[in-house]
């Protein structure tokens, strides 16, 4: 017999003994790769100091003077007093340990495992180096814990990083555990990737906005976004003015300043103006639009009267003074160097550079304007990047710690400013003082920001949003939980955005993001998932040699003499100007350094993107631009030339043609082709079989319900504390699966059930996308499945619970709880329930005892399902020093399949279960099969789910002939079709070569007309239940205000019966049915109301019994119960002394026939009104509006 | 460690609590140790410290209706 082709064996052996020396899967660590790469670049490394290190190293010094001046020092230092300089020394992270507080413990280490089961978060100590010193004296420091900061889990400072496969299971993990999340109270967290403009490289923009920026500012910019080796980043954007002038914008700390542009150009290396001149025109003397515009540039900075470098330095350091917040003692032009070096193109350190860079800026800017070159599409990949998480972790800790420094400074100009008589900086006690007075707490506010998802930041990190960060990698499915780790989403800010351009699928994303898997609805578009194949990458290459490589193929250094605008084109390395080169030789310089990149020539790195932008009519602006950065997506592909791996980016890839097959190869044009034809799409989309003989949308849905389907979240089950998992009691492998549902070892998380369909009008209850179970099917555990969710007590939150240390309420059952009482069926004496017992709602499900009351305190569960105590879990805390204050229960909830239930093939088609119909009415074959689902042919014409029918037929034959059928997308053809390949294989196994068959009426036994199309299809348990979503009622809470029906499920409310129902029953002419809804079965309510003034809050009573006695005291007739009208009986004794008159402002008719009741005695009658009319009268009365209705 | 205290703690409660109150045993979450913890009780394994524990499946009887 030949060898399983389902490799159930090898599973299960992978399952018993797991690898003792990696991981069975470790493709599965890739898709999480620029998480964890991105984590560990803040720790230092061998040479690599970190970003971390990098970043507080960029923080800088803060400087404050004590104003007592010293007679040593020189003069102006006198006036200041002494200087008093702080900073960051080094920073470092430990892994989780445990406190040290705790003597007891054996493992010191803190596993992930636990931070979940006890819903706390798995960090490390965040500490840093303080140093400071008092003018030149000697350098003193102490060491400042940061609090605990959330720790990636299998990064670097993860106590499970580089596990192998069985030691993972013995931590209570997943075998295949590849980390890249944070665990923040218990719950899983990742940061999700964003897009954001792509570094280092300047994007023409034309947009209407910027004319709104003030006087002359037109449509046109050009922007950059400069990072620094630290990883954050400052976007400047150079504007284009109507007079031919432009003006460089920036942010410093969310407020956006602007400056012209000649001001940074002679301020950076004093350039003379023939040198800006010569710099901007390169020769180009022809070109009298540009010629122009240099001129009034030059021209219109004349008013400034600025001619040095150190004269414009000057005038910045002096504008800027204010705002920067730099020492004191600076001078202008110490300032206005550090304004240049912190917010002019902050990725080149070189002045130089600076320069170069900013004069090819305005050649670009000038070019846009003249129409010689077409905006970029910021929407495009070409010009974007992925926001990594740990980098951008990395810039918050920074941000926060410089916050914490800057907090140092300010506390002691203020103690100075109030002339404290502490304040001494050579007395370290002070310091200390000072030190401890200001929060260095960065742990809890990383934490928060996980947690949250929220930003609060100070500068706003460059940023579009503060929110959203963070989101929670759900484990409802396998599916579900590895698309978390692959989606990429393009920003809150673009989700308002009424425009949808930035939602629509490019041509330049091929290969990058994957065009089928995106959620349909209001995210679409915005949050997309890589590609397959696509990675990310993490480091920055080493590329020091490059601009010497190229020089010596022929490019000409930007210190030439002699340079050509007009036939020389940018040569830029990581948006630095390394040369410039005529356009035939830019190609050439291309060529080779694919060569050379691919054959591992010349140190030339892989993933160097190499973007040569030809010279075009109104295209792009041409030149060589090459990135080595970190955070660009890149994919694999084969070079042709040589036949070699290649790696490519999004920048590049526009302008190469790549052939997605060997046979697609153009021999003259083609330059790359596709290593898989599948490696455009999502790992999701890949998974979808037969996905290429399906329309677009029904793959795209597929995408959703895979991930919305009920299956096996996870193999560590028993150690999870998630707030709801599902659970599916009978996964299967499917039998139509592609290659790689192997490869990502998507066998050990099923997520359905292989099924036996019959396409077929039965019943009638198969209509409308329903869907008829075999009884039978249900019986034997078709989609089986249960929930299970999360109960915690936490006695520290409970009522009566104690404000103070020491605990009050202590699990337990006091003796106050008789000896027969039906509790101690369910609860033992420690207070907790039985392991195993069922508990119905409003059972109780734990006891404890209250100190200050001495009774026991029944906690409920609330709930309306029947539930399993599945695992009792008593929770310690950090140190192990506490009873038990919290306690976690696991609740099963049995989810059996019901009428009503989502069920779903892997082609979106969706359908409810409408039916249970016994075995012997369902339809058979003729070797007496019956379908386990039956569905409606009329699901096929107008979905063309063509998949799904090629599935149906390659399971029938797999099932048959005992394989896995490989379901590809792209591999039949027109020549070799599907339907012929199963089609043989359905006749060989003695079934009619189309898939169909002659069936049988379960009911009459007789012959179907037809012959009725069925097979094999994997079919997914969709998570939307009815038990979760039936709504129903007839009585039931109300609002205590308008006393309507409450709405939401969750409190036992009604369904709103609104306007447009209200206008469908008069429509129909259904009167008792409206009053009955609207009235009767809301808010009614009877009133009193005047018949003389028809006022309904003027009601008063008599007091019966004094009237009565005393006859004499009533004036009107009251009604039976005494009942008045107290304006009118005000008015009746006024009009003795003046006439009356009806200060009523709305009259409403009230027709007689509506009156309930009449007292005949009396001036009251009754109505029935809605109660919300009675409380609108209450609140006009308030206002000062009377309402009358007119009693007939 | 809090044998002691157990007294002082229930103050009203002098009555022989230990009677009516059998020691519960609780598995480990890391070892998987056996712990036998009573009524205000450290969360602490006594094997390894660690500081989650299970509640035992209870040997009684569990049954329910089969429908």
């Amino acid at each position: 017999m030949p060898p399983s082709t389902f490799k159930t064996v090898e599973r299960e052996k992978a399952f018993k003994h797991p690898s003792k020396t990696g991981h069975s899967y470790p493709i599965l660590n890739e898709f999480v790769a620029p998480h964890l790469e991105s984590f560990n670049a803040l720790f230092p490394e061998g040479n690599d100091p970190g970003l971390l290190a990098l970043g507080i190293k960029d923080i800088g010094k803060r400087v404050v003077f004590d104003g007592k001046g010293s007679t040593e020092s020189g003069s102006r230092q006198a006036s200041w007093g002494n200087r008093l300089s702080m900073w960051i020394d080094s920073i470092s992270v430990s892994r989780p340990l445990v406190p040290e507080k705790d003597k007891a413990v054996k493992e010191r280490k803190v596993f992930p495992s636990e931070a979940r089961e006890r819903l706390s978060s798995y960090r490390g100590k965040l500490q840093i180096s303080l140093s400071w010193q008092v003018n030149d004296s000697t350098v003193r420091s102490t060491n400042k814990d940061c609090g605990s900061i959330p720790i990636m889990v299998r990064s670097k400072r993860c106590n499970i990083k580089e596990t192998p496969s069985a030691e993972l299971v013995q931590r209570h993990e997943e075998p295949e555990e590849f980390g890249g999340y944070f665990i923040v109270n218990g719950n899983e967290r990742l940061i999700r990737y964003l897009i954001v403009p792509r570094r280092h490289h300047v994007i023409a923009l034309i947009r209407p906005s910027f004319v709104n920026r003030g006087p002359a500012y037109t449509r046109f910019g050009v922007s950059i976004r400069c990072v620094r080796i630290d990883q954050t980043s400052v976007t400047n954007t150079l504007h284009y003015l109507s007079n031919g002038s432009a003006m460089m914008r920036f942010s410093w700390r969310k407020q956006e300043y602007v400056i012209p542009i000649m001001l940074i150009l002679k301020a950076l290396i004093s350039a003379s103006d023939k040198e800006i001149f010569e710099g901007i025109m390169m020769h180009d003397y022809e070109n009298t639009f540009m010629m122009d515009r240099v001129e009034l540039l030059l021209r219109s900075f004349k008013t400034y009267n600025l001619q040095t470098g150190t004269q414009c330095l000057e005038y910045l350091g002096d504008k800027f003074r204010v705002v920067l917040g730099q020492p004191e003692d600076w001078s202008n032009q110490m300032l206005g160097t550090w304004l240049i070096d912190t917010l002019i193109l902050v990725h080149l350190p070189n002045p130089r550079d600076k320069f170069q860079l900013l004069l090819f800026m305005i050649r670009k800017l000038f070019a846009l304007v003249s129409g010689d070159t077409c905006a970029d599409n910021p929407d495009s990949p070409q010009h974007q990047e992925i926001l990594l998480p740990g980098f951008l972790y990395g810039m918050i800790i920074k941000e926060k710690l410089a916050e914490a420094l800057t907090q140092v400074r300010m506390n002691i100009s203020m103690d100075v400013a109030r002339e404290v008589s502490t304040v001494d900086f050579f007395d370290e006690r002070y310091i200390s003082k000072v030190l401890s007075k200001v929060s260095f707490d960065v742990g809890a506010k990383m934490s928060n920001f996980l947690a949250t998802g929220n930003l609060v930041s100070q500068t706003g990190l460059d940023l579009q949003q503060a929110s959203g960060f963070t989101i929670v990698a759900e484990k409802l499915n396998w599916q579900r939980y590895i698309s978390h780790f692959r989606s990429v989403h393009r920003g809150a800010f673009f989700a308002e955005l009424k425009t949808t351009t930035v939602r629509k699928l490019l041509p330049e994303s091929w290969g990058f993001i994957c065009p089928v898997h995106t959620p349909d609805g209001t995210p679409c578009g915005l949050l997309n998932h890589l590609s397959r194949s696509c990675r990310i990458t993490t480091t920055t290459l080493a590329v020091d040699h490059i601009p010497a490589l190229l020089f010596s193929r022929g490019m000409t250094q930007t210190h030439a003499a002699v340079l050509d605008g007009r036939n020389n084109v940018c040569v830029q390395l990581d948006g630095r100007v390394i040369g410039w080169a005529s356009p035939p030789i830019a190609k050439r310089l291309a060529t080779d350094l694919r060569a050379w990149k691919t054959q591992g020539l010349h140190k030339v790195p892989l993933d160097l993107e190499i973007g040569y932008v030809p010279a075009s009519k109104g295209g792009q602006y041409p030149g060589l631009y090459l990135f080595s950065s970190a955070a660009r997506m890149m994919r694999p592909v084969k070079y042709l030339p040589n036949g070699r791996p290649d790696s490519i980016g999004p920048f590049e890839q526009v302008y190469m043609e790549i052939a997605c097959t060997p046979d697609e190869i153009n021999p003259d044009v083609s330059t790359h082709v596709e290593e898989n034809p599948t490696n455009f799409l999502s790992i999701l989309a890949n998974l979808t079989p037969f996905s290429d003989f399906n329309q677009s949308p029904r793959n795209i849905y597929q995408c959703q319900m895979g991930k919305q389907s009920m299956g096996v979240a996870s193999t560590a089950i028993r150690h999870r504390t998630d707030n709801k998992m599902y659970d599916l009691q009978t996964g299967q492998t499917p039998v139509v699966r592609p290659v790689l549902h192997n490869t990502y070892g998507m066998d050990s998380f099923p997520t359905g059930t292989n099924a036996v369909v019959a396409v077929i009008s039965y019943t009638g209850y198969d209509m409308e996308d329903a869907m008829i179970l075999n009884k039978s099917a249900h019986e034997r555990g078709f989609g089986y499945g249960s929930i299970y969710k999360s109960h915690i007590i936490d006695l520290k939150t409970e009522r009566g619970a104690s404000r103070g240390s020491a605990a009050n309420l202590h699990f337990g059952m006091g003796r106050d709880i008789r000896r027969d009482d039906d509790i101690r069926e369910v609860i033992h004496e420690d207070g907790l329930p039985l392991v195993g017992t069922r508990v119905a709602p409003g059972d109780c499900i734990a006891t404890y005892i209250d100190d200050t009351t001495h009774r026991t305190v029944r906690h409920k569960y609330h709930s309306d399902e029947v539930a399993y105590v599945d695992t009792v879990r008593l929770l310690g805390n950090d140190t192990g020093d506490s009873e038990l204050q919290k306690v976690h229960i696991t609740l099963r909830i049995p989810r059996a399949p019901v009428i009503g239930d989502k069920f779903s093939s892997r082609h979106g088609q969706k359908g409810v279960c409408s039916q249970k119909w016994p075995a012997v009415d369902m339809p058979f074959s003729e070797s007496g099969m019956q379908p386990d689902v039956i569905i409606n042919p009329h699901a096929f014409p107008s979905r063309m789910t063509i998949g799904m029918l090629v599935e149906s037929m390659a399971g029938k034959a797999g099932a048959m002939h005992g394989l896995a059928q490989d379901a590809t997308p792209f591999t039949f053809s027109e020549e070799d079709t599907a339907i012929d390949y199963f089609g043989k294989q359905l006749r060989a196994a003695g079934y009619n070569y189309y898939g169909n068959e002659p069936m049988y009426s379960g009911i009459t036994g007789e012959e179907f007309a037809a012959d009725i199309y069925i097979g094999v299809v994997y079919y997914q348990r969709l998570r939307h239940m009815v038990l979760d979503k039936f709504q129903v009622r007839t009585t039931g809470p109300v609002d205590p205000v308008t006393r309507q029906p409450v709405k939401g499920r969750k409190r036992a409310g009604g369904i709103r019966f609104g306007e447009m129902e209200r206008d469908a029953l008069i429509a129909h002419g259904t009167a008792f049915l409206l009053q009955d809804r609207l009235m009767n079965c809301s808010d009614y309510s009877t009133a009193w109301v005047c018949k003389t003034c028809g006022s309904m809050i003027t009601l008063g009573y008599d007091d019966l019994m004094t009237t009565t006695r005393s006859g004499s005291l009533s004036q009107g007739v009251g009604g039976p119960g005494g009942e008045y009208c107290r304006v009118c009986r005000a008015k009746a004794e006024e009009a003795k002394a003046s006439p009356a008159t009806d200060g009523s402002d709305i009259r409403l008719q009230v027709p007689s026939e509506y009156v309930l009741r009449s007292p005949k005695a009396g001036e009251m009658d009754i109505i029935a009104v809605p109660y919300v009319f009675r409380y609108l009268c209450a609140e006009l009365a308030s206002m000062g509006i009377a309402i009358s209705l007119e009693v007939a | 460690m809090s044998h002691q205290n157990d007294g002082t703690h229930y103050g009203g409660y002098n009555a022989p609590a230990h009677e009516s109150k059998p020691d519960m045993e609780y598995i480990c979450a890391d070892c998987g140790a056996n712990n036998t913890l009573k009524s205000r009780d450290l969360i602490r394994c006594r094997e390894c410290g660690h500081r989650i524990m299970y509640k035992k499946r209870t040997r009684r009887m569990v049954q329910f209706e089969a429908r």
